[in-house]
């Protein structure tokens, strides 16, 4: 397991670091002047230079590249070309919004889901699983955004449960901060639930035909020991696709950001991209990379925890 | 220059961002009592809380809060006192007298003076933003504690204008010398930021300051403000009660109605082609007046108007605010919609048979995209489009002959010269007006006259202008503001969101 872990662990690393050295060369070759599009129509050449000068732009790309990553690696992403706050702040400040409603989300397409799955799957042509079927291919067609206007329309305007916009931080109101991140997760798990659901559904099927089970099912196992069994074979194709869908909704959640205006990552990558702003872009790169490996990384380890032949795959 | 042009480029992208607008819910927050609680959903975000680089166009409501500016402008936009009391010019118009309000002080206690004041005016002539307004300003000095002279290298008839729209705002000098001007604001207006309620980026809770010295003009006990981008999710707060004024889109107004919101709008900036080659140096069909012309009679403003515009503007063929002393609504039927007139004036130029014309296109200017390939195409002109980015637009549209455009507008006349006309801007880099005599005589005269006779001559320059075909205006478009019931907004064209005085109980 200790091997298996380590092999995970680099090459999340190696990941890590590729996909940053990308990210960088590749800004910067987007961005050819980004003084202009900071300072604006009203900039003079002088004070253009200035401004490189300033952000050490007038060094070469590849000392810039190892100033860059040699702060990044402490966790200093640099200060924002475009407001002046620290990218590292300005991460710490909006990720947690976007983590909120995406983990949120995530929990309920795994309890939802899983629930649906087996209901369904120990069941398989009963009425119960037609209906599941039948609203999983009515939720997976709904659009993220329509979902989220239904939401607000019936529980923000007129029943007024929830807010129709904005975020509460936890810290000043833990109340609040469900229900500001309470709809948002909803519209934002609907897809993830049906994947989640369809998975483990066609997976409680596959194992309960399978001779150990009907073997466990004459030796008099309750129905619950039973279904536990099934379940924890049944599981990895659906821990794979909840931990897809994980990375999927963080970026869904630029979408659902918007329309409850949640002051998350999804806001500023947008004008960060728009307003040149490198180190903003590098820095939500980066961290959001790291969120994929980490989550790729603690998915293979609870696989090889459920399913041993996985450490050796 | 100011930089709220590329503001209202962002203003003309929320046109768009209308689609899907919800509906049926009444708002039960509406009571026939004034509320006393002012919630603002605005467009955008605070830029900056250091006034050197903050927008005047949507940063108003949140700069307005926290700083008083020396010079505001009423309803009219014409200057009136803030913390200056009062001012004169000399009789060379070079030097610029203020007289400044006692017993001022800033949060962090510091106390308002004449050298005060100079430290934030050479702060805000220095920034990149603000730093145009004071462009014809050779020094600025403080005579005593409470009188301020500034001494200009030219006469500047835009100056009281451009610091009464939002460049004038004063800011503690402990907080001028400080790292944190950019997050954490220190002024003297009629509210204070509260941070600990506050969260960047979506909400700002204020409170007000007791004993403020203009109370009056500010009679709500709470202020907060909500920047939200997306028109949809502004109209939801709307609906739901957590925001009671809203920059609106045209598509919500029927919902406004059913509500009984109160509704005002007025226009804040031009659609159309600008022409950046009024000589025919980098395309000869330009360079000739009956071509510039004929691309005026080739856009039906008033249809482009209803089906994109939702029929929030006034079709016009002219820059100068519609309903504001220039603007002659006699001149909008100069280039009535007539492909026939058009392809005879291309005809009587030499271009019988059209020209091809290469054009930028950014993703905010996409919704009128269609409609100038089909009315130039009508015409027998031929476009080809570069795709950029809004940012790359925003720097190479001006190397193009002609591009499509929605500009910002100004309510003072002499600024609206300045601002299309004789100075560089990120539209028209080098103004080609110097080559013509005629526009320039007539700048000439109005840069000496005052009064009725400066605007008499302005008029004269809008004639002008609209006749040499200067740019193809299709209209002029709203900006609109709804508000629930108890709450008024008096809109000001040149501020896309008006600052708070403009945000009255009533």
């Amino acid at each position: 397991m200790l091997r298996f872990t380590v092999r995970r662990v680099i090459s999340g690393a190696i990941l890590l670091v590729a996909i940053s050295i990308a990210a960088f060369f590749l800004s910067h070759w987007a961005f050819p002047n980004p003084a202009s599009a900071i300072l604006g129509d009203n900039a003079t050449p002088s004070q253009e230079a200035a401004l490189n000068s300033k952000l050490g732009l007038d060094q070469p790309i590849i000392t810039q590249f190892f100033s860059w990553i040699g702060h990044a690696v402490t966790g200093d992403f640099g200060t924002s070309w475009a407001n002046s706050r620290s990218v590292t702040g300005e991460l710490a400040s909006k990720l947690p919004v976007t983590l909120s409603i995406v983990i949120f989300a995530t929990l309920i397409s795994a309890v939802v889901g899983a629930a649906f799955g087996i209901v369904s799957g120990t069941r398989p042509g009963s009425a119960i699983d037609r209906v599941v079927k039948m609203a999983a291919v009515v939720l997976f067609a709904l659009p993220g955004f329509w979902v989220s206007l239904v939401l607000v329309i019936w529980f923000a305007i007129n029943l007024k449960w929830f807010p129709a916009v904005g975020y509460v931080q936890p810290a000043k109101s833990f109340a609040g901060w469900l229900d500001s991140i309470t709809l948002p997760a909803i519209a934002l798990s609907l897809g993830a639930i049906v994947s989640v659901a369809e998975q483990l559904r066609n997976a409680v099927v596959r194992v309960n035909g399978q001779e150990y089970v009907r073997t466990l099912r004459s030796r008099g196992l309750s129905r619950g020991r039973l279904i536990t069994h099934i379940v924890r074979n049944a599981s990895p194709a659906a821990l794979t696709v909840l931990a897809l869908q994980f990375v999927g909704l963080l970026g869904g959640a630029i979408i659902v950001e918007t329309i409850f205006n949640l002051p998350g990552i999804g806001a500023v990558t947008m004008s960060a991209a728009n307003s040149a702003d490198i180190p903003m872009i590098l820095g939500i790169t980066v961290v959001s990379v790291l969120f994929v490996v980490i989550v790729n990384l603690l998915l293979d380890l609870l696989l090889g925890i459920v399913n041993p032949k996985a450490r050796t795959s | 220059m100011k930089k709220f042009p590329i503001v209202a480029m962002l203003a003309a992208a929320a046109i768009v961002l209308t689609a899907c607008s919800s509906g049926g819910a009444t708002d039960s927050s509406s009571t026939s009592s004034a509320p006393t609680d002012l919630k603002i959903g605005n467009f955008l975000d605070v830029t900056s809380w250091d006034p050197a680089n903050a927008d005047i166009g949507f940063d108003g409501p949140y700069l307005s809060a926290v700083y008083d500016p020396l010079i505001a402008l009423d309803t009219d936009s014409q200057p009136i006192p803030a913390l200056a009391t009062d001012w004169s010019y000399s009789a060379d118009f070079l030097t610029l007298t203020m007289h400044l309000r006692t017993g001022v002080t800033f949060s962090d206690g510091t106390a308002f003076d004449a050298s005060v004041a100079v430290a934030n005016l050479e702060h805000l002539k220095a920034g990149t933003l603000s730093g145009p307004t004071y462009a014809n300003v050779a020094s600025f000095q403080a005579t005593d504690p409470t009188t301020l002279t500034i001494t200009l290298t030219q006469r500047d008839d835009t100056l009281l204008y451009l610091m009464g729209l939002g460049r004038s705002y004063m800011v503690s000098p402990k907080a001028l010398t400080s790292s944190t001007l950019a997050t954490t604001p220190v002024g003297s207006g009629p509210y204070v930021l509260d941070a600990s309620t506050s969260t960047a980026g979506s909400d700002y809770h204020f409170t007000k300051v007791d004993g403020y010295w203009d109370a009056s003009t500010y009679p709500f006990a709470n202020l907060e403000i909500m920047p939200i981008t997306d028109a949809t999710a502004r109209n939801n707060a709307m609906l739901s009660g957590q925001i009671n004024v809203n920059y609106a889109a045209a598509t919500d107004l029927p919902q406004a109605q059913q509500n009984s919101w109160n509704v005002s709008q007025k226009v804040a900036g031009w659609v159309g082609l600008q022409f950046i080659d009024h000589t025919g140096s980098m395309l000869a069909p330009l360079g000739n007046e009956k071509v510039r012309q004929a691309l005026n009679y080739a856009f039906d403003g008033a249809s482009i108007l209803q089906s994109i515009g939702s029929g929030a503007g006034v079709a016009t063929n002219q820059v100068f605010p519609d309903g504001g002393a220039i603007n002659d609504s006699s001149l909008n039927s100069t280039y009535a919609y007539n492909v026939a007139t058009a392809k005879q004036l291309l005809s009587d130029a030499g271009y019988a048979s059209g020209f091809s014309v290469t054009m930028p296109m950014s993703p905010v200017f996409q919704q009128w995209q269609a409609v100038t390939q089909q009315s130039l195409a009508d015409i027998g002109v031929t476009v080809t489009w570069d795709d950029m980015s809004q940012a790359d637009y925003q720097t190479k549209a001006a190397t193009y002959p002609m591009f499509v455009s929605y500009l910002a507008m100004d309510s003072n006349p002499n600024a609206t010269v300045a601002q299309m006309l004789t100075t560089p801007q990120w539209f028209d880099p080098t103004p080609e007006y110097t080559q013509f005599p005629e526009l320039v005589s007539l700048v000439d005269q109005i840069n000496q006259a005052t009064g009725d006779a400066q605007t008499a001559l302005i008029k004269q320059l809008n004639t002008q202008l609209t006749q040499m075909a200067w740019w193809s205006v299709w209209y002029q478009a709203n900006n609109i503001y709804v508000s629930s019931p108890g709450i008024t907004v008096t809109p000001i064209t040149g501020m896309m969101f008006p600052t708070l005085r403009y945000i009255q109980q009533g």
